[in-house]
């Protein structure tokens, strides 16, 4: 089930109802069933055994960690083990049938074996290795009701593409929810501008992006609007879904933590990847980079690497290293070869310039005396960021790193050599990439609209909140406009069924 | 160990790690007062405080700890 069908509206809006119906005790369970039911219309159902296994695994070695029988040295070991048992088994699962890309190639015969992975398994194995590692670090008491335990790890709002979320942030998952207005208007905005978004825009801009993509020679003029549009059809896409997310999720009175804040705002891509996918990042950064420099090897090592280098370039090689590992993960994470060679080390290398130059660019711009707070250079930086990230994704939209290297080389080569051809902007040849001129204004008028929002988002919070301080009139034209944008110009229904979420397949 | 002796102390550490022998630290102090103190820096600030008074701080303090107050308060948790 497409959480941009009706069929899903259908059961959130029955679901809804009937939550607010029932005893408040009940509640949790009803999510859990909702959960159940929406897995079953979106996946193999007997995937769901994955799901089982992992949250059984979890339940058993937090519960006997938090037991007196842990209490002893024996104890304390066994816990331990099992703990470190049920992280090694859900990434072993995960490794198996999610992570098929890296591993298949070496084993072609399995090829024909039939590996269906779970619903949602990037994002929910991430869940529960974390809620085992908070139990044992006690940042976090175990919860003793396995059926509890079941539905953090498959609460279906977060089931298609997270967001990747914290037991102690989900809280409100079981606690006893009254009807609220605000929560249903909200989470019913917020759903409705995760529809214009995904079905509006992102739907248009990857139009467009294929049509690019799919052709062999290439005008370098047309290469340019796909390396520039694909950030932005990313963008529209992934948050658009967390949107639909936590608006679903509002509107049964549940908080998930947020996704993104304004990436394309940063003025650094260290800022960037803080502000993009941020459940992920946090989650690499708390589970895998931090317990990794604090390990005694690398502490070793970025002692001795200090000795050597001095303070300042010893402390930076132990960073590395450790951002190096983190990168890694994240690749094998996207689960393709060509994400961890393109993407991750691309990225990994201007971080680490980033951090390696920005004393010297301190002092440059202060020679320069560049006013750092003016919007010029504010602009100037985000869109040297957004250029940035736009070279990495190339390798996440092509399927090996050497058609990304041609894509990149084209482009360059096209530019540089006299035949970029900007008339082609204007003669009527953007029409041939599968977009009409009416689909040109609507990409517009939309991505206008998400710089509007975006800069009411910077500045007041949510876009929402401001939207709700207006006049009557003024916020049934909001909302009835977005409502009557997805309706006539929003891809969906039978015929159209390209409306999977890029983020969907990890 | 007193809270002003671990002050002292940490106070070295603070200025030894963020390159800076202005810095004054007090219970409110958070990443937001001190301009390098981001996510990287945060746990060399860890490894660094370890070094200073042997000890570990476990993982969960790692990431939850909010400002240099409960940094201090662990400190003298762990040194009891």
């Amino acid at each position: 089930m497409a959480i941009t069908s009706f069929g899903f509206l259908l059961m959130v809006c029955a679901g809804g109802a009937l939550y607010y119906i029932l005893p408040k005790s009940w509640q949790w369970a009803e999510l859990l069933v909702l959960s159940l039911v929406f897995y079953c219309l979106s996946a193999e159902p007997y995937t769901f055994i994955y799901i089982l296994i992992s949250t059984a695994a979890a339940y058993i070695c937090t519960c006997y960690a938090d037991s007196r029988r842990a209490e002893t040295d024996r104890g304390r070991k066994v816990a331990v083990g099992l703990g470190a048992g049920a992280v090694l088994l859900n990434v072993l699962l995960w490794f198996v049938l999610k992570g098929a890309g890296l591993w298949m190639p070496l084993f072609p015969k399995m090829a024909s074996m039939p590996f269906v992975a779970a619903l949602g398994m990037g994002y929910y194995t991430l869940q529960m290795i974390s809620y085992i590692l908070d139990c044992y670090w006690k940042s976090i008491r175990p919860q003793k009701n396995p059926l509890k335990l079941l539905l953090f790890a498959c609460f279906f709002p977060q089931m298609i593409t997270g967001p990747i979320s914290r037991y102690s942030q989900l809280g409100s998952l079981y606690e006893r929810h009254v009807f609220s207005y605000e929560n249903l208007t909200f989470g019913a905005q917020r759903i409705l501008w995760g529809f214009l978004k995904k079905l509006v825009l992102a739907e248009r801009v990857g139009i467009l992006v294929d049509a690019v993509w799919s052709l062999q020679a290439q005008e370098p003029v047309f290469l340019w609007i796909a390396f520039l549009l694909y950030p932005i059809q990313m963008y529209s896409d992934f948050s658009g879904c967390m949107d639909i997310v936590i608006g679903t999720a509002e509107v049964f009175g549940v908080r998930l933590p947020e996704n993104f804040n304004n990436p394309f705002f940063s003025r650094t891509i260290q800022e960037f990847w803080q502000r993009w996918h941020i459940t992920l990042g946090t989650w690499a950064k708390d589970y895998v980079l931090y317990p990794l420099l604090k390990s005694r090897g690398m502490v070793r090592l970025g002692n001795r690497a200090r000795k050597k280098l001095g303070k300042r370039y010893g402390k930076f090689a132990a960073t590395s290293l450790g951002m190096l590992v983190l990168w890694m993960v994240l690749g094998i994470w996207h689960g393709g070869v060509n994400h961890i060679v393109g993407v991750s080390l691309w990225y990994w290398a201007l971080l680490m310039l980033g951090e390696l130059c920005a004393p010297g660019l301190k002092k440059l711009t202060a020679f320069l005396r560049v006013n750092e707070d003016s919007f010029s250079w504010h602009l100037f930086q985000s869109a040297r960021t957004y250029l940035i990230y736009a070279v990495g994704i190339v390798f996440f939209r092509a399927d090996s790193v050497g058609r990304g290297m041609a894509f990149l080389k084209d482009l360059i080569v096209g530019t540089f050599t006299g035949n970029l051809h900007l008339e082609k902007l204007f003669d009527r040849s953007l029409l041939q990439l599968g977009l009409g001129a009416a689909d040109w204004g609507i990409l517009l008028i939309c991505v206008l609209l998400l710089v509007l929002a975006a800069v009411l988002r910077e500045r007041d919070g949510y876009a929402r909140r401001w939207v709700a301080k207006q006049i009557l009139p003024f916020r049934w034209f909001v909302w009835l406009g977005i409502l009557l944008a997805v309706v006539i110009w929003g891809k969906y229904g039978d015929e159209y069924n390209a409306v999977h979420f890029i983020y969907q397949i990890f | 160990m007193t809270r002003e002796e671990v002050y002292e102390r940490l106070t070295g550490v603070f200025r030894d790690v963020f390159d800076d022998d202005s810095i004054e630290i007090s219970d409110e102090t958070t990443a937001d007062d001190i301009e390098d103190w981001d996510s990287f820096e945060h746990i060399n600030l860890v490894v660094a405080v370890e070094d200073e008074f042997s000890f570990k701080i476990p993982m969960g303090k790692v990431v939850t700890m909010k400002n240099v107050g409960e940094m201090v308060d662990i400190i003298l948790d762990l040194g009891r």
